[in-house]
């Protein structure tokens, strides 16, 4: 206790020399926090919406599906999927699919599309898209040869509300499928590949477009939270072994999101790596002007017998004490500046084409604040400081005492 | 047997050029004694006394302190041999300025793992002895020159080393203040039997000092 009273008070010995580094670590600190937290908020709500614009937190096919989707490719024992499903803890809801391509044709124009036949009330319990609707009003249950199209294909196809359009597709069976639907929504999800590329029809619909009876080629199921995937995953695959379906992850239907995520993360800890340098050099110069000033007191701590680690030690303990106040402010003022922005939003209008490309569906991000961001940079920081201290501590550990105590 | 017996030691400092601070000094202290070693500025005493502390080390000759060669131990030891069975006194008193005066006196037993309740007995103990229980919550800069110089002998002396190192310790002191310290090591001598090894060239000290080592130009006067 007495070495550690000691470097306590060598720390506030040079007061404003100390609060300078404390408030060097300290800023330094919450900006991490702060970037931490917009990359995870982001990060979030980027997976969120993504998952929840179509694609769900987990995905079942028939094997083989995912690398070379085809309409005949339906997923086997259906019933008993849905049972699997129904029966995990952790899922929110879950929709079967029958998922297919086709030519939206109208008397102006054509165009490619992805079609969704799905169940609307299973579809709402998965997807945000009923959420979308711009126009119109979204599937209902007896809307048979309506269909929902998203605002940028209605363009192109110039047609409006209330109008026709024809889909041709090749069925399951190999022959030519057409029907005529009429538009009775228009969606804008945010998602250039949705608003411009998927319609949505009931799943009935959809199974008699692709001669599909009873058959469907997707499942998609949303959790609770994403922190589940991987456990939900684990379960779904271990009950459904043997029956030739493949359950899939969202980072696996997506993996540019994953990608983004790493890549961007990999670009944060650049910024971080920078940041600790700089905070680095501060820290090293505030301690090797201590240890300078006090050359005789080393001298005199090591004649009366104090061994070199010993000095080591309360070097490195007089810079993890700096670190820590640093630190403690630091990670206030990080949660505090990242809890507003939490509340309130950061908007990046701005921005909003290039978030709309990596399935950012608003334009306001909202920063996380998480005990592992706070954790980790609080250890990061006083790691950073003690290795810092490390050099000057042995610069010290190794004066001669018979000439430190006569140093002027 | 001598406690601290040294042989034919010799120490050149080399610079620009050679400095022959010891040559061939032999002497001997015994337990329990008030020794000084005297002689003018750069005949070599404070050199010889950081021989003995085992600050430095001798070109040629050896050091005995009780049963250990101090010329063939590693610096590691010799760091713990001076925590065990040395104290220092220093010119310049050398308090640590962020500690108070009972701090300072903790400071060796803490080294020693001595536990926070006993160095802390053992130090309000030392402190009222000499009458100075009233500085024990004072940092040296609140205390006069004799002041932190009596508290520098009291953190030399409570763990009641072998020997006590004293480096012109009333150098910076008025006679009072020089007598009134050298009346305290005297008592401690006399009372703990601590021996003192004293390198000066302060009268009082020579007077006061029941053996005397002359130096000069580095050999034994």
């Amino acid at each position: 206790m007495l070495f550690l009273a000691m470097a306590w008070r060598n720390v506030w010995r040079h007061r404003r020399r100390s609060l300078l580094t404390v408030a060097t670590i300290a800023l330094g600190l919450a900006f991490n926090i702060f970037m931490r937290g917009i990359g995870d908020g982001f990060h979030e709500q980027m997976v969120d919406n993504s998952v929840q614009a179509h694609i769900g937190h987990l995905q079942v096919h028939r094997d083989g599906y995912h690398d070379d989707p085809g309409i005949n490719k339906t997923i086997p024992e259906l019933e008993r999927v849905e049972t699997a499903i129904s029966g995990l803890t952790g899922v929110r809801g879950y929709s079967v699919r029958v998922l297919g391509d086709g030519l939206a044709s109208t008397a102006a124009n054509s165009a490619g599309v992805g079609i969704a036949g799905v169940d609307p009330g299973r579809e709402r319990s998965v997807t945000t898209i009923h959420r979308a609707v711009v126009a119109g009003s979204y599937l209902g249950p007896e809307d048979s040869q309506s269909i929902l199209i998203g605002e940028r294909l209605a363009k192109l196809l110039q047609v409006e509300l209330g109008e026709n359009l024809v889909l041709l597709v090749q069925a399951a069976d190999g022959s030519m499928g057409g029907e005529k639907y009429r538009i009775t929504g228009i969606f804008r999800s945010g998602s250039p590949d949705l608003d411009r590329g998927v319609v949505y029809l009931l799943r009935q619909d959809a199974e008699s477009l692709f001669a599909l009876a009873g058959r469907a080629t997707e499942a998609a199921v949303l959790l609770n939270s994403s922190q589940d995937v991987d456990r939900v995953h684990a379960e779904l695959e271990r009950s459904l072994a043997g029956t030739g379906v493949e359950v899939l992850p969202w980072y696996v239907v997506e993996p540019y999101i994953q990608q983004f995520i790493d890549l961007d993360d990999a670009f944060f800890y650049v910024i971080v790596l920078i940041l600790f340098i700089v905070i680095s050099v501060g820290i090293l110069n505030t301690i090797l002007m201590s240890i300078f000033e006090r050359v005789r007191e080393f001298g005199v701590m090591m004649s009366l017998g104090m061994k070199p680690r010993q000095v080591v030690r309360l070097v490195v303990m007089e810079a993890a004490l700096l670190g820590l106040v640093g630190a403690l402010v630091g990670a206030a003022l990080g949660s505090a500046i990242t809890l507003y922005y939490a509340s309130v939003g950061m908007d990046f209008a701005s921005w909003a084409e290039g978030a709309a490309a990596l399935g950012m569906t608003t334009t306001v991000a909202y920063p996380k604040l998480t005990a592992a961001n706070l954790v980790v940079s609080n250890i990061s920081v006083l790691f950073v400081v003690m290795l810092v201290a490390l050099y000057p501590a042995v610069h010290a550990a190794r004066l001669r005492p018979v000439e430190a105590i006569r140093h002027v | 047997m001598a406690l601290v017996e040294i042989e034919h030691v010799w120490k050149t400092y080399r610079d620009h050029v050679d400095v022959h601070a010891l040559q061939d000094v032999s002497m001997e202290l015994n337990r329990g004694e008030f020794a000084a070693v005297v002689g003018p500025s750069g005949s070599g005493k404070t050199t010889l006394l950081n021989m003995v502390g085992a600050l430095d080390r001798p070109d040629r000759g050896a050091i005995r302190i009780g049963e250990l060669e101090l010329t063939a131990t590693p610096s590691d030891q010799l760091a713990d041999f001076r925590l065990q069975h040395l104290g220092f006194i220093f010119q310049s008193f050398n308090l640590f300025p962020v500690l108070t005066v009972i701090e300072n006196l903790e400071f060796v037993p803490a080294l020693q793992r001595v536990s926070k309740k006993d160095r802390r007995e053992k130090a309000h103990d030392l402190l009222r002895a000499v009458g100075m229980a009233d500085l024990a919550g004072k940092r040296p800069s609140e205390l006069s020159g004799g002041q932190q110089q009596r508290a520098a002998v009291l953190r030399a002396i409570l763990t009641e080393p072998d020997l006590v190192l004293a480096d012109e310790p009333t150098a910076n002191l008025d006679s009072t203040n020089a007598g009134r310290l050298l009346d305290m090591m005297e008592q401690l001598n006399r009372d703990k039997g601590i021996t003192f090894l004293f390198s000066t060239h302060d009268p009082q000290v020579m007077e006061r000092a029941r053996k005397l080592v002359r130096l000069k130009d580095g050999k034994v006067a």
